[in-house]
């Protein structure tokens, strides 16, 4: 389908390490990097997503978060959350 | 008496009784060492209550109160209650006598529980093993708890009397009252009264030492955020009640089962905080292993329906967008001309940079034949692939590009016959016009994703027979109508016709004009006969543009290489021939600025500048001998334009020399460059070429020109 098209391309597109959908529960569907890894990043972005909507709704209960980016030295995480998902793409911007 | 104060209440469904008084202790030499009871109840004690609630009651003095019914704490399955035995025994200490035990069990009376029972009097040997077993149901059984005041107790009560001073007593009373105040006065240092002291005499003490189990505590946290409460408000008041309870339900069953399992795991009485969010991390496996017990089948619909849902795909979208921006984001900096921050010191001469290409792999193959702009968002470009020699035709594509995405593009039509003419319209800025080398124009809408055109000439009656060079939107004064302003697509093919075609259930069109071949003289022609001879009477129309401030005169373009002017109100005769060319004129375009000029670009290696009363050329421009594909004014300066040869790209600015371009780029080896187009918003041209790349390149340091006329 046109998902499975464009998470194709999301994953071989230059600079991106890494890509995974989680559950609302924490079990990835799909996964481009190993299980540890996955499970490592599912969690702790799973929590970090949870404080960044609680952070934004508690200012605006009408608010919500549509996307967050971390920027950190080596690579730039991404997260489209939701509430029955976490899309998770892990991109070196190449300089 | 002594006042015991005990300010815990603790509430059971059902007694667990530990067996105390069944257990004999014996020690080695087999003597009989039970425990003792500390205290032995008299015999007649009656009625000594075991009930249900444990009720140490804070009792002060012989003075009433209030007392403190109940505070009770809901007991989960990892305590036990043995606390029954020693509370009751300490509950009579060795000062308590009868009478007080009657007083607090009529006390005791006013306290309401729900289905209390009293057990009856304890006796030494066979105290009543009473156990029963705590059912999982009870536990988790919601138990009322009522508190309530109880009267308050009056133990002496001698209210003030009230008479009236006209009543008969009233005199006596008065005097006994006067009586009384002088007797009160004169008690001071009067003889008849002596103060004397007295004493009391107060039992001896007795320390008593108990031990009880330990009280098991148990702390329970919830956090409470704002928009907790906002969505909780919120989900009574819509009727989708159910569904959210539904999802709600699942992460708090979720959350108590998480926390059964951590207390069986651990068996001790710390306090387990059940915080929403936080996960202990020691549990996140067992929280993983228990969910997966329970809710697998769940979870494989949940997955497949994730990967399907339409947020998940519009979240794709966006991932990819973003991407696309961390990757491009210097050179869309750059396309934006946000400033840069190093200045620069030297002077550069006016040069292109190559910012990037907009290509994928649909693209690769064709040649790009025509490209334009969406008239709403400047950031929408429509590209057309086709190729432009009879022998080579293959299928034509057009595919629309957004700016936010370089390597994909956001609508792709596939076309049976190549793309040879694209346009924007302006009044509904999400229909693009197509025309096609077989003669059809088709027009898509960009809106929908729909990949299938919403109107298509290929029935119309009047359809072209030849390829179709160009087709623009033209916004006209159709006062003689009675219409207003209005849109009509225009196209010129190479059947020698510019017809105009309306939209009116499906596409129907009229002519405005037959290019008829002239030599010196004109010719007339009459009829609309559709015989052989029309055809080879006719000449191939190449381009046209239309005036951009009156839009009734246009120029058409031909393959003899004549310039028609042309009026929408006569379609027999045209206004003005310019004759210099001598290959077919590939493009025409007005000056946008001064607005008597025009460029025309043709075959024959040149481009000539001309002036629109004039009959002979004003300047031409031969540069190279290459044919030149297409030509365009930049929207920003009258001086300069472009032009696409096959071998280069040539940047012409007038006020600086009439001889020689500006800037000349070159292509990749094995490529020629097809078209050119001069971005709006910003100081960018567009550049496609034969190998289905459009590159987008930056003009730099251009000298910055107001748009005068020449």
């Amino acid at each position: 389908a046109e998902v499975e098209e464009t998470l194709k391309r999301i994953q071989a597109h230059k600079g991106v390490i890494g890509t995974i959908v989680v559950n609302a529960e924490g079990i990835p569907i799909r996964t481009t990097l190993d299980n540890s890894t996955t499970v490592q990043y599912a969690g702790l972005l799973h929590q970090l997503t949870m404080k960044a909507r609680s952070t934004v709704r508690d200012i605006d209960p009408q608010n919500d978060l549509t996307f967050l980016r971390i920027r950190s030295k080596k690579h730039e995480i991404m997260v489209a959350p939701d509430k029955e998902y976490l899309l998770i793409v892990i991109q070196n911007p190449c300089e | 008496m002594k006042v015991h104060n005990f300010s815990k209440l603790f509430l059971l469904d059902k007694i667990i009784y530990c067996c105390y008084l069944n257990i004999q202790v014996f020690d080695e030499q087999g003597k009989d060492v039970t425990p003792r009871p500390l205290y032995r109840p008299e015999p007649n004690a009656s009625l000594h209550k075991q009930s249900k609630i444990l009720s140490t009651q804070d009792f002060s003095g012989a003075t009433g109160s209030d007392f403190l019914s109940s505070l009770s704490t809901h007991q989960t399955s990892g305590i036990n209650a043995s606390l029954v035995g020693p509370f009751s025994r300490t509950y009579g200490s060795s000062s308590i006598s009868k009478s007080t035990i009657s007083t607090t069990e009529s006390m005791a009376d006013e306290i309401v529980e729900p289905g209390s029972r009293r057990d009856t009097a304890i006796s030494l040997s066979g105290k009543e093993n009473i156990r029963e077993q705590l059912t999982k149901e009870d536990i988790d059984r919601r138990v009322d708890i009522y508190l309530t005041e109880t009267e308050t107790i009056w133990l002496l009560d001698m209210p003030t009397v009230m008479v009236s001073v006209e009543s008969e007593d009233a005199e006596k009373l008065q005097e006994r009252n006067k009586i009384y105040i002088e007797l009160c006065k004169n008690k001071a240092g009067n003889d008849c009264f002596v103060e004397r002291m007295m004493q009391t005499l107060n039992g001896a003490p007795k320390n008593k030492e108990m031990q009880c189990d330990k009280i098991l505590m148990e702390d329970k946290g919830m956090m409470a955020t704002s928009w907790d409460l906002y969505d909780s408000f919120n989900a009574l008041e819509t009727t989708l009640t159910s569904s959210i309870t539904e999802r709600s339900s699942r992460p708090t069953s979720v959350s108590s089962s998480k926390s059964n399992v951590t207390k069986d795991r651990e068996r001790t009485t710390s306090t387990t905080s059940t915080d929403r969010e936080s996960i202990a991390s020691s549990s996140i496996i067992d929280l993983e292993s228990v969910i997966l017990a329970r809710i697998h089948e769940e979870e494989e619909d949940h997955s497949e329906a994730i990967l399907k849902s339409e947020k998940f795909q519009q979240d794709l979208f966006f991932m990819e967008r973003v991407l696309m921006e961390n990757v491009f984001q210097p050179k869309l900096a750059a396309y934006r001309q946000l400033p840069v921050l190093i200045a620069q010191e030297e002077i550069l001469p006016p040069s292109l940079e190559r910012l990037w290409s907009y290509t994928c792999e649909w693209s690769d193959g064709h040649n790009v034949s025509s490209m334009a702009w969406n008239k709403l968002n400047p950031d929408l470009l429509a590209v057309g692939y086709g190729q432009f020699g009879f022998k080579e035709q293959k299928k034509g594509l057009a595919c629309c590009w957004s700016l936010k995405n370089p390597m994909w593009p956001e609508r792709i039509y596939q076309c049976d016959h190549g793309v040879t003419a694209l346009d924007f319209s302006l009044a509904n800025p999400n229909l693009l016009a197509v025309g096609m080398y077989n003669g059809t124009v088709a027009v898509y809408n960009v809106q929908t994703h729909n990949t299938t055109a919403v109107l298509d000439s290929s029935e119309s009656f009047d359809k072209h027979i030849g390829p179709v060079w160009q087709v623009k939107w033209i916004e006209q004064d159709r006062g003689t109508t009675g219409d207003d302003k209005g849109e009509i697509l225009i196209s010129v093919s190479a059947d020698g016709r510019i017809t105009k075609w309306l939209i009116r259930k499906g596409l129907g069109c009229t002519d405005l004009m037959k290019l008829k071949r002239t030599a010196s003289e004109r010719k007339k022609l009459t009829g609309e006969k559709k015989s052989e001879a029309l055809i080879s009477r006719q000449a191939p129309g190449m381009c046209f543009d239309f005036h951009p401030r009156d839009t009734n005169i246009y120029l058409a373009g031909t393959e003899e290489g004549h310039i028609h002017k042309c009026s929408c109100s006569y379609n027999e005769q045209f206004l003005e021939t310019y004759r210099a060319h001598k290959g077919p004129v590939y493009k025409i375009a007005w000056n946008p600025f001064s607005t008597d000029m025009f460029l025309s670009c043709s075959a024959d290696w040149s481009i000539i500048l001309w002036r629109q009363d004039s009959v002979r050329p004003i300047l031409t421009f031969s540069s190279t001998t290459n044919v030149v594909h297409d030509i365009m004014w930049s929207p920003k300066s009258a001086f300069v334009f472009a032009a696409v040869n096959e071998g280069q790209v040539e940047i012409w600015d007038l006020s600086v020399s009439t001889l020689d371009p500006l800037i000349v780029t070159f292509p990749n080896p094995g490529v020629k460059f097809t078209t050119v187009l001069f971005a709006r918003n910003t100081d960018c041209i567009l550049i496609g070429d034969s190998n289905g790349t459009v590159s987008v390149y930056e003009l730099r340091n251009m000298i910055a020109s107001d748009s005068n006329k020449v």
